[in-house]
């Protein structure tokens, strides 16, 4: 009877199970390393969002008793409750969502009770800060403030109480807003006014700026006899609770020259405290340089809007108040600040810059509102249009319009969280949702110079954190980029040659019992984790080697030298006996040419730093001594003997290969050797002849090639970024070498080229793609370098050729950073994008690599 | 060689008349031996290989030599002051022009000689709370007169640093029970032992007493909070976990006394006794037995004495937690963490590593798809490990970290318990790191396993699963296995990720402990990569941490070295057993 066999039960169960967990795992695995890359992406992509800005609500009824008069609209950090100062006095607070007025106050009434005209007003939006100008002469310092306070749930309306989170209700001549844990926020306009401060001449105030510093603000005051005085008030907080003490100082400003000038229309005060423009009706502008307010001068004077007929309608100071901007009648918006010239003539070094040209034309400006915070900066404009800006990209983010009428918003104001717009035009006021994205990390801010303040002029620069808020960051991608590539550079011209001639050594000379061994040891190099080498590059071998310059340079050049004299030598032994030494004697040799090199370099050092350095490395490199002759025969020459040697080759090659048959061994050795002899003292002399063409013609290599000596530099960084590249470099270098097949070499042989012949027209064309790929893999892993480059570079973001100076990578830089980055900030996604950018360059890298070797293995397998 | 044929028979074809040309054996030229690039290679090899021996021996000399007592050297100098510690450094250097001139003309005279050329000596000098600094150059043409005093003792302290004096008396209770050097030491010997284990129980009370109990308030008062975000305040559940908090307090306020009583009674025990120290000024300093972790009177001890200090800070290095901002005592955390870190990689990274393998090689259909997978994977290998950290720190810790906060852990808030680094984010992110070694490692063992060995098993009714099991895994397990130790390797020696994702200088407490639920996944730890760079980096002592970096990184160095070893050893083996295996 035939059995009928059947699998067991648990046993289908086991295969269905096993099947699909290893497909589930595998394909889940595989699926976590693009979840990598999607991940890198999906942080990074919000960068390149636009702006967003959607109108949300806008209140028909006008507002504004008289238009032009509000002298100051503001609005609290949410853009909820707003103030409007109108130059009588009276201090409406208003709802901004929907307009209606909820509190009148009048904080100007003196003891007295009457209420003198406030003829002028100066404040900033950071710390509603405010200072007034009386028609009698005085000044008080103060402040519009919304007090946030928490009541209880329990003492608010039911009304309020029903509100649902985020929203907010009019309650007690304020807001209440319900914030999402469930308490609810009351916000009141609250208004201080200081201490008057009495002048010394009561002639009423006709234009007042201030810029304000912790607890001092410095103010200027344009009295009506047309004179300006400085003033310097210092609050001391009072000990029981009362008024601040004011300590003030008071300067009169130089009389101006030209009375008949009139009041100038704008006074701004730097936030430095050190400068103070007067901006006239017709676009003049005065800067004074106060840095020492007893001796206050003219600075310079120059003309904000230079075409004819443009005036200057509006004028505010950027956060940070280094920054003015400058909006005009024909629609520009400009950013000026002081760039620091070498030629500028005038008493602080420095020159007013437009460094930034928002926009040249378009409808009038009628009011800017810069961010508390940030470079961004709101306009209004005469046809009713908003607009935001970012000031250091020079970028137009978005615009909107007024909802109705034509007319341009009188005040406008950007919150302090920077989700919102508020304008008070004469129909009434709107308020648009704003989200402004991340400005600072356009493509051109990333990757094109950028006029940053205070800078000579558009510059890669990156330093993304500042001391205070209204640091301007600096996200210049390229210092970065460039870092990383000086690293890569000098770590491939360092490590990929030693490493593809060790392989071509190891592969085609050594005796084939070594080869494994030296292998395994080499590829233990790989295993070294970086933060050893990093550690050691930082702290023995960039001290060790800044105590020998001279001698460390000597010793680059000493050993190829020592080496090709070695083997020029080594031809003079007799046959016989270079043949029965060519084993392990003849690598001994090779070894200990290694330490004469070295030796040589170190006996060398002192008398090349007499020579070349003026008898001190560090002081000539850092440009206080001797001239560039010397070096530039150092840096000429490895090109020109290189150039000789080919040249020699081309030259006399072929007559030497022709008439060389025929000569003894001796002979040849001989030859060989005078031919390198002549070769190294013409290379030197050629060198010697380029580099007094060069220094006749006053080319100095320094600063530029080279430069002032660091400790920590690319130099010692490409040296052990050598240890790590090395071992990667070899081991492919090695198997493409081992894999071109022996028939090919055993032919080489067998029809009389030597081995050197065989390596060099058979192995190694054969195997060149496999090389290639080696030192692709090899640029690869520089590239992402971390711990070494973090330990030994110093770590600072600058361009220079210098190889004895640092530089910052993009993995250093994430390393630094990124713990301290706010999640979500533009510095977070900046750095993921630093990341992208790593992942990007190694993937495409390693990819091409790929290809290559498989095409490459594919071919070897046909040979 | 012999020439070829047809340059004998050349001769045949000259015509008649002219002296035939002289014939001789054409040999290799010497220019086509290429011997200056072959020497080039050579030298290339030699170099690498040099400079690999060179730095491995210079990591094995300074940190192995780290724990080796060192003489005490006093240098008597010109102005009368004296200086007392253990040399650091040499190094000669050359004074300028009115550095000479500020000398005494004595030593300016030999100094001119000199051109100038003087060299100098870094010195120990310890005693820091009496000199405000650690360290200190002698000039070499400063010192009068250089000594070995023989009872200058080296006294390595719970804080402040070393201090270098000799013993000058013994003291219990403030009355003088031994004078002179050799008393002084033999009673304060006598003493130390007791000293030590009432310190070391009274860190103990302080740790596992006082530590536990305000660990048990900080549960109740979680429990209040979490009762207040679940039912709202004021409402029942609220108010008796607060009254559960009262209680506890009041009992934990008890048991603290207790604890408090019972630490108070070591302290005064241990500041009975004192050793009183002269420095090499003069200055006295009394120092109480239970502030000194070792001393010795460095200049008597012979060989013997030297190895036993030699081994006990070697075993102290490896069993002890650090002391004096990392830069003395032991890295027991660090071991620990590296190793508690790369054992949770491995536990996620080899079995997901083998299933993406496995689906590859057995499951998956070969094809485009595959082989761009394949590709993928290799380049994997080649991204950088930085990138590993970003990806770790905004997934792992600032995503699903912050969810298992928001729904496990919302008491605790705004306090991170999972949204931030920890030992488990720090393994995935690793594990993520060393995936490719795996799967690549896995992959070729599988495809090392020949077909007819499969197909065999096949034949005998094995279902696929079953051939997988029992024919084609075990063959391949020694490959995975190399693998997988290659991976650990890399993984313990990688820091970059690790500064980003949970490495600390100093964790408070180790990520698995003898408290429920013995595993913190969520703690930082303490990596001795990390550590190197933090000592070498971040130290403010630097000079004096310096040696204990080397150590460390000697340490992490034959933690590498060993596993890639083990590694070549296994693949060799597995190399040995299968080669030729095929039917």
């Amino acid at each position: 009877m035939r059995r009928q066999r059947t699998t067991h039960a648990r046993v289908r169960v086991f295969e269905t199970l096993a099947r699909f967990l290893i497909t589930a795992g595998g394909i889940a695995t595989i699926g976590a390393v693009a979840l990598i890359f999607a991940f890198l992406l999906w942080v990074v992509a919000p960068l390149f969002r636009r702006a967003a800005i959607v109108p949300e609500t806008s209140a028909e009824e006008p507002l504004v008793r008289s238009p032009g008069d509000a002298l100051r609209f503001q609005v609290d950090d949410h853009g909820v409750l707003g103030a409007v100062l109108f130059s009588d006095g009276t201090l409406l607070a208003l709802d901004v969502t929907n307009g209606a007025v909820l509190e009148e106050l009048h904080p100007f009434g003196t003891e007295a009770g009457e209420q003198p005209a406030l003829y002028s007003f100066s404040g900033d939006g950071a710390k509603s800060v405010l200072v007034a100008g009386f028609a009698d002469g005085t000044v008080r310092v103060g402040a519009i403030a919304f007090a946030a306070s928490f009541p209880p749930a329990g003492e608010l309306p039911a009304a309020i109480r029903a509100l649902s989170p985020g929203e907010h209700a009019a309650e007690d001549g304020g807001v209440v807003q319900a914030l999402p844990d469930g308490r609810f926020r009351r916000l009141r306009v609250q208004a201080e006014l200081g201490a008057a401060i009495v002048p010394e001449e009561p002639a009423p105030i006709l234009r007042l700026g201030h810029s304000r510093r912790g607890d001092r603000t410095i103010a200027c005051a344009w009295r009506a006899d047309g004179r300006a005085t400085l003033l310097d008030v210092r609050e001391r907080p009072d000990m029981l609770g009362g008024r601040p003490a004011l300590r003030v100082m008071r300067r009169e400003l130089p009389r101006r020259a030209d009375p008949r000038l009139g009041p100038p229309a704008h006074v701004v005060v730097t936030a430095a405290g050190d400068s103070v423009y007067l901006v006239w009706e017709d676009g003049r502008l005065e800067r004074l340089d106060v840095r020492d307010p007893a001796r206050a001068v003219l600075a310079e004077i120059l003309d904000v809007t230079p075409a004819e007929g443009v005036r200057p309608t509006a004028v505010a100071s950027l956060a940070g108040g280094a920054t003015m901007i400058v909006g005009d009648s024909a629609g520009g918006v400009t950013a000026w600040f002081a760039s620091k010239e070498p030629e500028a003539g005038t008493s602080d070094g420095s020159v007013l810059v437009a460094g930034h040209v928002l926009a040249a034309a378009g409808p009038a400006v009628t009011c800017l509102a810069p961010s508390p915070r940030s470079r961004l900066l709101a306009t209004g404009h005469a046809d009713g249009s908003v607009r935001l800006y970012h000031v250091t990209t020079a970028r137009l983010l978005g615009e909107t319009r007024m909802a109705a009428g034509g007319a341009g918003p009188l005040q406008i104001q950007l919150a302090a969280r920077e989700d919102a717009i508020v304008a008070l035009g004469p129909t009434g006021v709107a308020r648009w949702a704003v989200d402004p994205g991340h400005p600072e990390a356009s493509l051109a801010g990333l990757f094109a110079p950028v006029w940053y303040e205070g800078y000579a002029g558009p510059r890669h620069v990156w330093q993304s954190e500042g001391g205070s808020d209204s640091f301007e960051p600096k996200l210049g991608f390229v210092p970065l980029v460039y870092g990383t590539g000086k690293a890569t550079l000098y770590a491939i011209l360092f490590g990929a040659p030693l490493a593809l001639l060790a392989a071509v050594y190891t592969s085609e000379f050594l005796d084939r019992r070594w080869r494994a061994p030296v292998k395994s040891v080499l590829e233990m190099m790989a295993s070294l984790p970086s933060v050893v080498l990093g550690f050691l590059a930082a702290l023995v071998i960039a001290p060790f080697v800044q105590s020998v310059v001279p001698a460390a340079l000597a010793v680059i050049g000493a050993i190829p030298l020592s080496l090709l004299a070695g083997a020029h030598l080594w031809q003079l032994l007799p046959a016989p006996v270079a043949i029965r030494a060519g084993g392990y004697p003849k690598l001994a040799a090779m070894a200990l040419a290694l330490p004469l090199g070295i030796l040589g370099g170190v006996v060398l050092g002192p008398a090349l730093e007499a020579a070349v350095f003026a008898g001190d490395a560090t002081m000539w490199l850092d440009g206080q001594r001797g001239g560039p002759l010397g070096a530039w025969t150092m840096l000429l020459f490895p090109l020109v003997a290189g150039a000789v040697c080919v040249a020699g080759g081309r030259l006399a090659g072929p007559w030497l290969r022709q008439r060389s048959p025929d000569w003894s061994g001796g002979k040849c050795a001989r030859v060989a050797l005078l031919r390198f002899a002549l070769q190294g003292g013409a290379s030197l002399l050629l060198a010697l002849g380029l580099a007094a063409l060069l220094a006749a013609a006053s080319f100095d290599p320094r600063p530029g090639i080279v430069g002032t000596y660091v400790q920590r530099n690319a130099l010692v960084v490409g040296f052990v970024m050598g240890f790590a590249v090395i071992p990667i470099v070899y081991t492919l270098a090695e198997d493409a070498l081992s894999s071109v097949p022996d028939h090919l070499r055993l032919a080489s042989l067998a029809a009389g080229a030597t081995p050197w012949q065989t390596a060099i027209r058979v192995v190694i064309p054969t195997a060149a793609s496999g090389l290639f790929t080696a030192v692709m893999i090899g640029v690869g892993r520089a590239v992402g370098e971390t711990m070494i480059v973090l330990m030994a570079t110093g770590n600072t973001p600058i361009m220079e050729l210098n190889p004895f100076n640092g530089f910052r990578t993009l993995s250093a830089n994430i390393a630094v950073e990124l713990p301290e980055a706010v999640q979500n900030s533009t510095h977070y996604r900046v750095l993921f994008l630093a990341a992208l950018v790593l992942f990007a360059i190694t993937f495409v890298l390693n990819t091409a690599a790929e290809l290559v070797r498989s095409r490459f293995r594919r071919r070897a397998s046909r040979l | 060689m012999s020439p070829p044929a047809v340059l004998r028979a050349a001769p045949a074809t000259v015509p008649a008349g002219r002296r035939p040309p002289r014939i001789h054996r054409r040999r290799t030229s010497l220019f086509a031996r290429g011997e200056p690039f072959v020497w080039l290679a050579g030298g290339a090899l030699v170099l690498a290989a040099g400079m690999i021996a060179g730095l491995l021996l210079l990591v094995l000399y300074r940190g192995g030599a780290t724990f080796w007592p060192r003489p005490l050297d006093e240098f008597r100098l010109l102005d009368g002051s004296v200086v007392l510690g253990e040399v650091a450094a040499r190094e000669s250097h050359r004074l300028a022009a009115h550095e000479i001139e500020s000398l005494a003309p004595a030593v300016r005279a030999r100094l001119r000689e000199a051109r100038g050329e003087s060299s100098r000596t870094l010195v120990r000098t310890g005693n820091f709370e009496l000199t405000d600094t650690h360290f200190r150059w002698v000039e070499d043409h400063l010192v009068a007169a250089h000594d070995r005093p023989e009872w200058a003792l080296t006294v390595e302290r719970m804080a402040w640093g070393r201090f270098y004096g000799t013993p000058r008396a013994y003291r219990v209770d403030g009355e003088t029970v031994a004078v002179g050097p050799a008393a002084a030491w033999s009673a304060f010997a006598a003493d130390h032992g007791g000293a030590l284990a009432r310190g070391r129980e009274r860190r103990r009370l302080e740790k596992d007493g006082l530590g536990r109990l305000n660990q048990e308030i900080e549960a109740c008062r979680l429990a209040v909070r979490a009762a207040e975000l679940e039912h709202g305040p004021g409402s029942s559940e609220h108010a008796r976990a607060q009254g559960e908090l009262a209680d506890k307090e009041r009992d934990v306020e008890r048991q603290a006394a207790a604890i408090r009583a019972r630490i108070a009674a070591l302290e005064a025990e241990n500041a009975r006794c004192e050793l009183v120290l002269s420095t090499a000024d003069g200055e006295e300093k009394a120092l109480p037995p239970a502030e000194i972790v070792r001393a010795y009177p460095a200049n008597r001890l012979d060989l013997a004495g030297k190895l036993s200090i030699y081994a006990s800070r070697g075993w102290e290095y490896l069993t002890a937690a650090p002391r004096e901002a990392n830069s003395e005592g032991g890295v027991f955390p660090a071991i620990f963490g590296t190793v508690a870190m790369t054992f949770l990689m491995s536990v996620v990274v080899v079995p997901f590593g083998v299933l993406a393998a496995l689906y590859l090689r057995e499951y998956a259909r070969q094809g485009i798809v595959v082989s761009l997978v394949r590709i993928a994977v290799n380049n994997l290998a080649g991204v950088p490990s930085i990138v590993f950290g970003v990806f770790g720190l905004g997934l792992f810790c600032y995503i699903v970290g912050a969810s298992i906060d928001q729904l496990l852990f919302a008491a605790n808030l705004p306090n991170p318990t999972y949204g931030k680094g920890g030992i488990l984010w720090a393994s995935l992110t690793l594990a993520l790191l060393t995936l490719p070694v795996v799967i690549v490692a896995t992959e070729e063992a599988l495809a090392a396993v020949p077909s007819s060995m499969r197909e065999g098993s096949y034949a005998c009714g094995a279902t696929k699963w079953q051939a997988i099991r029992r024919i084609v895994l075990p063959r391949a397990a020694p490959g995975i296995m190399a693998g997988a130790i290659l991976a650990i390797a890399r993984g313990a020696g990688e820091v970059a990720p690790l500064m980003v994702v949970g490495a600390v200088k100093l964790a408070p407490a180790l990520p698995i402990d003898g408290r429920a639920p013995f595993l913190h996944p969520e703690r930082s730890f303490m990596h001795l990569g990390f550590h190197i760079y933090d000592l070498g980096f971040q130290s403010q002592n630097s000079e004096a941490a310096k040696p204990m970096v080397y150590t460390t990184t000697l340490l992490l160095i034959a933690i590498v070295v060993l596993l890639n070893l083990a590694a070549i050893r296994v693949r060799a083996r597995l190399r040995r057993k299968f080669h030729g295996v095929a039917f």
